[in-house]
């Protein structure tokens, strides 16, 4: 099967400053991929080896960030064979359905069975562009995957688990499937992966899915310091205890 | 000022008469589309929608088969906002909706507000590092909400104008099974006391303990992300935070939690947060009405002792 795994590559939201005004600095943050893509790329991995297959990882962004030659490695050593790179500077503040578009604008120039993306990005969490990808292309969608079966070149048998329950789908192909972040536990790549993804090819894509953006952003502000008392006791002993059950009593818990 | 119309859109009726008095609030119209018969629609006819359009869902379809359908039944007014329910169906729904009115989703807000004729939605991005206020810029919006979220109680109004939906489903893709859970899901959202559990707790069996003092606060049991994705102790619909559980309970005590940014964004709306953490540098100190730096393995059992 011919598998393509959705990438993210977002700044480190462990990095971000937070400037006295309350905006954000991303200046000093570091580039990673985006943490629900892990999945996604494990998912391709595996299924890539099942079905004697390939996997091709797929990014879009800002050119400065693809360009990052660490972060490229870090993906083709995650088991894609190739990595496909769609540089966008047009805007960098995506809306979701303008990040599907370009990648369902890439999608038309490549071969695939199945699309994996991730549960959500870890910057923006909308959990709605694999959806949208698919949606926009006529494919079926399918979100919260959390196993896959190949029951055929044409046919995947998957597991969706609700939130009050598990179903199985049988889903026709080409499909894009949106996976859960419980469905694997994200390898760490071995030193021989991390060797062998600086051989693997990088290609660049040029499409042709300039679209309006459909939100504007007002304002970005790290939430405003919330009034806690912040009354701290250091012990754990009877008083200690005491004074926690005062101050439940006190707020009339 | 309030906009023209608000469609809901939600698979869980439970939501609907808080989302419809909270759409009231914003908008002259409120439709509710509801996924089941008529007579199911007829039942939740007091949530405070000015109409009800229900899709009758077959037993073996789904009510994302339904989404071209709700979209044309939008398109119907000139422009609208679509609020749809944060649960893994309602994202399907609302990404399929979006592309079939070319717009994008707003996922996760936390707030709603219309102010000079424009609809605000608020949300936290990187992961609670921040809280981004944004507008639609096309004449229709989709944005996700969990329950919780509108402070409004239901005011009841029946709703008369109840009728099915004009399109027909499509796309369905087989089923082969379906398992509902058994347990009763929590339900976290509307908790008005939380035992909010993290990476201190050594062993799953010391749930136990905890819930033991959930039990004595009548509070329900909520956990950080790694409790639930990687340790697998809870169910991943118990995690709080920004990509998790979003909650705003009166009381909220923490456990051997750090207080991460991302979990901080999901958990600081609560009236009143306890921490107990042996780690006197946890960021969850500062963000604590009230703290003990102890061993929550002294502290829980002594507490329960003394709440018996």
């Amino acid at each position: 099967m011919k598998i393509i795994a959705c990438c993210k590559i977002v700044p480190n939201e462990e990095e971000i400053s937070i400037l006295p005004n309350r905006e954000l600095s991303m200046t000093g943050a570091s580039l990673k991929i985006s943490q629900y893509d892990l999945n996604a790329l494990e998912t391709g991995k595996q299924l890539a080896s099942e079905t004697n297959g390939t996997m091709t990882a797929l990014s879009i962004g800002p050119a400065a960030s693809l360009a990052n030659s660490k972060i490229r490695k870090d993906i083709l050593s995650r088991g894609a064979d190739e990595l496909s790179l769609v540089p966008d500077d047009s805007d960098e503040c995506f809306d979701s359905l303008q990040t599907a578009k370009a990648i369902a604008g890439a999608l038309k120039l490549m071969e695939y069975d199945v699309v994996i993306c991730g549960a959500g990005s870890s910057d923006l969490y909308a959990q709605e562009v694999g959806i949208q990808a698919g949606t926009l292309l006529g494919i079926p969608v399918m979100n919260n995957i959390t196993g896959i079966k190949v029951l055929s070149e044409s046919t995947l048998l998957v597991e969706r688990t609700l939130e009050n329950g598990v179903e199985a789908l049988e889903i026709p192909l080409p499909a894009v499937l949106s996976v859960s972040s419980e469905i694997n536990i994200p390898a760490v790549p071995s030193m021989r992966d991390i060797m062998k993804a600086g051989k693997k090819p990088v290609n660049e894509l040029t499409i042709e899915a300039k679209t309006d953006a459909s939100t504007q952003t007002l304002e970005q502000l790290a939430p405003a310091a919330q009034d806690r008392r912040q009354e701290i006791i250091e012990g754990d002993g009877e008083e200690a205890v005491s004074a926690l059950v005062q101050f439940l009593k006190k707020e009339g818990f | 000022m309030a906009i023209p119309s608000i469609f809901i859109v939600s698979d869980n009726y439970s939501v609907l008469p808080e989302f419809c008095c909270g759409a009231k609030t914003l908008a002259d119209s409120v439709t509710a589309i509801v996924f089941g018969d008529e007579t199911a629609a007829k039942a939740a006819a007091n949530c405070s929608a000015d109409k009800i359009i229900f899709c009758p869902v077959a037993e073996e379809g789904a009510p994302e088969d339904y989404a071209s359908a709700i979209a044309a039944e939008i398109k119907a007014v000139p422009n609208a906002i679509v609020l749809v329910n944060n649960s893994i169906r309602g994202h399907l729904l609302a990404g399929k909706i979006s592309v079939y009115l070319d717009t994008a989703v707003i996922s996760g807000a936390n707030n709603l507000s219309v102010e000079e004729d424009k609809f605000i939605c608020s949300r936290m991005v990187y992961g609670g590092t921040a809280q981004r206020k944004e507008i639609f810029t096309k004449p229709y919006g989709i944005v996700t909400i969990a329950g919780g979220i509108f402070d409004v109680a239901p005011a009841g109004g029946e709703t008369t104008d109840i009728r099915a939906i004009e399109g027909a489903p499509e796309g369905s893709i087989p089923r082969i099974s379906r398992n509902e859970k058994k347990e009763g899901a929590v339900n976290l959202a509307a908790a008005k006391r939380i035992i909010d559990i993290g990476r201190g707790l050594a062993a799953e069996e010391d749930l136990d303990m905890c819930r033991k003092l959930a039990k004595l606060l009548d509070a329900e049991v909520g956990c950080s992300r790694p409790i639930a994705e990687n340790n697998k102790w809870m169910p991943k619909a118990c995690y709080l935070g920004i990509t998790g559980v979003q909650v705003k309970p009166d009381l909220i005590v923490t456990l051997g939690l750090s207080g991460q940014v991302q979990h901080i964004g999901g958990i600081n709306k609560s009236k009143v947060i306890i921490a107990i953490n042996k780690d006197k540098a946890a960021p969850i100190f500062k963000n604590a009405d009230f703290g003990l730096v102890g061993d929550m393995y002294k502290i829980v059992p002594a507490l329960i002792d003394k709440l018996s």
